[in-house]
């Protein structure tokens, strides 16, 4: 095997841990800010890339073609719809159920979740079959002796982990960052402290929702295919990484992301006939590490008063 | 003397906070313990390491020369230690009985076949059970016997609090800790919860009572003994007369100089 | 002549209890009412009267509730629990005689009574003990793959198979569950999606389990009596779906009788416990993790045996039939009759069942409308349409 052939892998590895990374990041602000679950993320990131794509089909038809407008366009409609979904499932499903007892928030986000994955599939025009998302990235391969790599593929990495660094950024360096990790470590002080509670969760909602979006768009535009179905398995793959890295933590959910992507990587490289049990794989070796460290590998950040 | 529970060098630590700092504690068999000190001094956390709840960071307890600092809260349960906590901690969809009865654990058959095949059995338990449960609270209220089956969520705060003390009790356990039991409750209400506790004491002369207050009246009325806890450390322990006379105590509950 | 220090009888004795509880008629109507409405649903084949039927039942419900008319039929069904489950069980003999001859009523009947089985389970975990499973479907499905490789391959006897396939399954949802028990509730969810999702595609990629193409199942056959031939009774030839409706509802019955025992005791009790407080359950020495496990295996050992039933019953199985969507109307069923609670199960699920088999128009609609269903229950009535009441134990004429 030689090193072009195993650097092919290592990029469709990154370019998977970034879209993973980022869904799990959203997960972490779920969670930090309100301590829910919420499974709908996924089916936000599909539902995100569907719109993408309907936007672009419209320019289209209006007859704009030039690929900077058209993308620029796609990703405003994209991730600003889905941070209004988000900020609508947090006002009206999420924010009145944080009194009640965890699961409850967990079924009704996984409902909204199939609402949403449903509602493409049923109204989006033969939305149960894969669409084809457009390629408005240039990709232009580039040779590297025996490694080929298309300039989108390059643009996407770079995109991606240029975005997971600025949410970074922001969580930890801005004062709206600031009010999101004072209510993620104790929203009743931050209350007190005149942090408006409310804010800070639909900011969260919308921020991570945005993420979810963007992560479709580079999905599709990485894979030039979209399906109403792929949210639903990247929510379970990000919440996973998520978790392993321990819930509530960015660093963590980057972690687990680009762990994930990792464990499948290796299954794909080292044992090619067995490629369709990398999800199983992956899976099992994030459970195990789950048993030997159930807090996740950097640190879960809730606490219980007793 | 007679020692039931030992704590040695107990330390306990959270993340940079410090909350037993070497904490040397001595509970007599068979006496009232009054346990003091100015909020965070670490009392509600001694509770809970020993129970089990938390893991002491260092240190040894000892309950009746059996060594419980690794213990489960479950192993703790057995060894004969029961506790009622500090923020009320009943399930309140559940019927008062079956509150009551979370506490017995120790003396109802878990069996699957038991409680599934052999109910004529399983009836004969319940309503010996059923019977206590009616006896211990009415001792605690009145009127509340006859509301065993209703929701523990249907009744006062108040009388929240005696089920929650009921359900330490019914297990008859070795050692009793009480966490603020009179929290929220009137003057009266409070000196009956003690004249309650104190019946209790006389049908049951073994048990050893370890009482977290901050009412002195009732800690001066109930206690043998009190332990004053300052910083995760003890600051001065005897009768109540004498602690209050310490001028450390004073500064620290007061800031007095 | 009445002497000063005698009342009269009404007033110095106090009232037989039977006045103040309710009577049963309340219960004995509604039970009535959903049997004749489920009868009159599966006999109709024209798509508008079967939407206009399942507009008015829609709107029934809602006006039910609101009227408090649901309460009374529950209070009613307590109060006199042993006739109400007579009643009730002749109710189902009945539906399933009127509908003796057809095939395709008599199938859903029985899925009906299967899922309810299934439901059940799902009780004994969830709404019991507060257990998380999103796998339901999985476990079923894992309970009809045993029946279909115990049937096709060995000459084991098929009530053994039926129990195999519980076995199976109990034993699978603890080697799944162990690993996460000391960690939180989410992780568990995270567990049971994850092999919810991913059962199905395990199956279609492995070939040795007949892959995507499926399994053939052979009928249930039971101390020589093969279910699949249709009983002969006065000359009239009967649907053999007959046959698995009445075996259907006996597992559901005996089902019924242990979950029930099972809420009505110490273990129902401290399943409660510790779904509702685990720490204060654990500082009076009860077993959180033996319990946990415990509810989630007993709960997949009634999900298996319905699933091998199931397998035996349709005569093919292929994992389409247990994705995670099936998983995800199980929960839907539960949370909607009211969780905790068994007797609101085979209503939930004769509704959500019956009407999308039969209206053609919202078939394809189904999940989308049982998704919105669910939403509204937690976000208006998260107690679902028979709230759970206060533990009895031992539950007599009118007492407790």
């Amino acid at each position: 095997m030689d090193i072009g052939f195993l650097a092919q892998y290592v990029l469709s590895g990154v370019m998977l841990g970034v879209v993973y990374a980022m869904v799990a990041v959203g997960f972490t602000l779920y969670f930090g800010v309100l301590d829910v679950i919420n499974f709908s993320h996924g089916d936000v990131l599909t539902s995100g890339a569907f719109v993408s794509l309907a936007t672009y089909l419209g320019l289209r038809a209006m007859g704009i073609e030039s690929p900077a407008v058209l993308l620029a366009v796609m990703l405003l409609a994209g991730l600003g719809a889905m941070a209004l979904l988000g900020v609508l499932v947090a006002k009206f499903f999420v924010l009145p159920l944080r009194h009640a007892p965890p699961f409850i928030t967990l079924l009704i986000t996984l409902m909204v979740g199939v609402a949403l994955r449903e509602s493409i599939r049923l109204f989006y025009p033969s939305g149960s079959n894969p669409q084809s998302f457009p390629a408005v990235l240039p990709n232009t391969p580039y040779h590297w002796g025996h490694l080929i790599v298309r300039l989108d593929t390059i643009i996407l990495i770079v995109t991606g982990l240029a975005v997971i660094a600025l949410v970074n950024l922001f969580i930890n360096r801005t004062r709206a960052g600031l009010a999101i990790r004072a209510v993620a470590q104790d929203g009743e002080t931050a209350k007190i402290m005149g942090i408006n509670f409310e804010w800070v969760v639909l900011l969260a909602f919308a921020l991570g929702s945005a993420l979810a979006a963007l992560a479709g768009v580079m999905n599709g535009l990485y894979y030039n295919e979209i399906n109403f179905g792929t949210g639903l398995m990247l929510g379970i793959i990000g919440f996973c990484a998520a978790v392993v890295g321990g819930l509530g933590n960015i660093y963590g959910a980057i972690l687990g992301g680009f762990l994930f992507a990792l464990l499948q990587t290796i299954v794909v490289v080292a044992t090619p006939s067995l490629t369709a049990y990398k999800d199983v794989f992956a899976f099992a070796v994030i459970i195990l590490l789950m048993v030997v460290k159930p807090t996740g590998l950097i640190g879960e950040a809730s606490s219980e008063r007793v | 003397m007679d020692a039931l529970l030992s704590c040695h060098n107990l330390v306990m630590r959270f993340r940079g906070l410090t909350a037993l700092d070497d904490l040397h504690l001595d509970i007599r068999k068979g006496e009232i313990l009054g346990l003091l000190g100015p909020n965070g001094s670490g009392k509600t956390t001694f509770f809970n390491v020993v129970t089990g709840v938390y893991r002491a960071s260092g240190g040894r307890i000892e309950f009746e020369s059996q060594d419980i600092s690794r213990s489960s809260p479950q192993a703790v349960y057995r060894a004969g230690i029961a506790r009622t906590f500090q923020r009320s901690r009943l399930c309140l969809p559940l019927t008062i009985f079956d509150n009551i009865m979370i506490g017995n654990h120790r003396n109802l058959n878990h069996g699957l076949w038991f409680n599934v095949v052999r109910r004529k059995a399983l009836r004969r338990q319940y309503e010996a059970c059923r019977e206590e449960a009616r006896e211990l609270l009415t001792i605690f209220n009145q009127a509340l016997g006859s509301r065993l089956m209703e929701a523990a969520g249907s009744v006062s705060m108040i009388d929240r609090r005696r089920i929650e003390v009921c359900r330490a009790l019914v297990s008859r356990p070795k050692l009793l800790l009480l966490d603020e039991p009179s929290a929220g409750m009137t003057h009266e209400e409070t000196n009956e919860l003690m004249d309650d506790i104190l019946t209790i004491r006389k049908r049951m002369p073994e048990l050893t009572i370890v009482i977290i207050e901050h009412g002195m009246s009732v800690i001066e009325r109930i206690t043998d003994r009190c332990v004053v806890l300052n910083y995760g450390r003890k600051l001065c322990e005897g009768t109540y007369a004498e602690i209050a006379r310490n001028p450390e105590v004073q500064q620290a509950y007061l800031g007095k100089s | 002549m009445l002497s000063s220090d005698k009342l009269p009888l009404s007033e110095s004795t106090p009232a037989p209890s039977s006045a103040r509880a309710p009577g049963p008629l309340p219960a004995i109507v509604g039970v009535v009412a959903i049997a004749v409405f489920a009868t009159i649903l599966l006999r109709v084949h024209g798509q508008w009267a079967l939407l206009t039927l399942g507009v008015v039942a829609a709107i029934a419900l809602v006006v039910a509730v609101r009227t408090g008319a649901t309460s009374r039929f529950e209070g009613a069904f307590a109060a006199h629990e042993g006739l109400m489950n007579g009643v009730a069980i002749a109710a189902c003999l009945a539906v399933i005689a009127v509908l003796a001859k057809e095939d395709f009523s008599l199938l859903i009947v029985s899925t009906v009574l299967l899922y309810c089985t299934a439901c059940m389970g799902l009780t004994v975990q969830l709404g019991y003990c507060g257990v998380l499973n999103f796998a339901g479907a999985a476990f079923f499905g894992a309970g009809a793959y045993t029946a279909a490789v115990l049937g096709a391959h060995t000459a084991l006897p098929h009530l053994l198979v039926l129990l195999a396939g519980g076995c199976i399954a109990g034993l699978l949802g603890s080697v799944l569950l162990l690993p996460v028990l000391r960690t939180r509730g989410h992780y568990a969810a995270l567990i049971t999606v994850a092999f919810g999702i991913m059962f199905r595609s395990f199956l279609e990629v492995n070939n040795t389990l007949g892959g995507p193409q499926g399994l053939m199942v052979p009928g249930m056959t039971i101390f020589g009596w093969s279910l699949n031939k249709g009983l002969v009774i006065g000359g009239v030839t009967l649907s053999f779906y007959f046959n698995y409706a009445l075996v259907t509802l006996a597992l559901a019955i005996a089902v019924y009788v242990v979950t029930r025992r099972l809420e009505r005791s110490w273990v129902g009790m401290h399943f409660d416990a510790v779904r509702i407080d685990e720490l204060a359950a654990s500082t009076f020495g009860l077993n959180v993790q033996a319990l946990k496990i415990g509810a989630f295996v007993i709960g997949n050992v009634f999900i298996g045996m319905a699933g091998a039933v199931f397998a035996m019953m349709t005569g093919f199985i292929s994992p389409t039939d247990f994705d995670f969507s099936t998983s995800l109307v199980l929960i839907a069923i539960i949370m909607l009759g009211g969780i905790g609670n068994v007797w609101g199960i085979l209503p939930a699920a004769a509704f959500v069942l019956i009407l999308p088999e039969k209206l053609q128009a919202i078939q394809e609609y189904r999940f989308l409308l049982y998704s919105a269903a669910v939403i509204l229950v937690l976000l208006f009535r998260p107690e679902g349409l028979f709230p759970r009441r206060l533990r009895r134990y031992f539950p007599s004429r009118g007492g407790g």
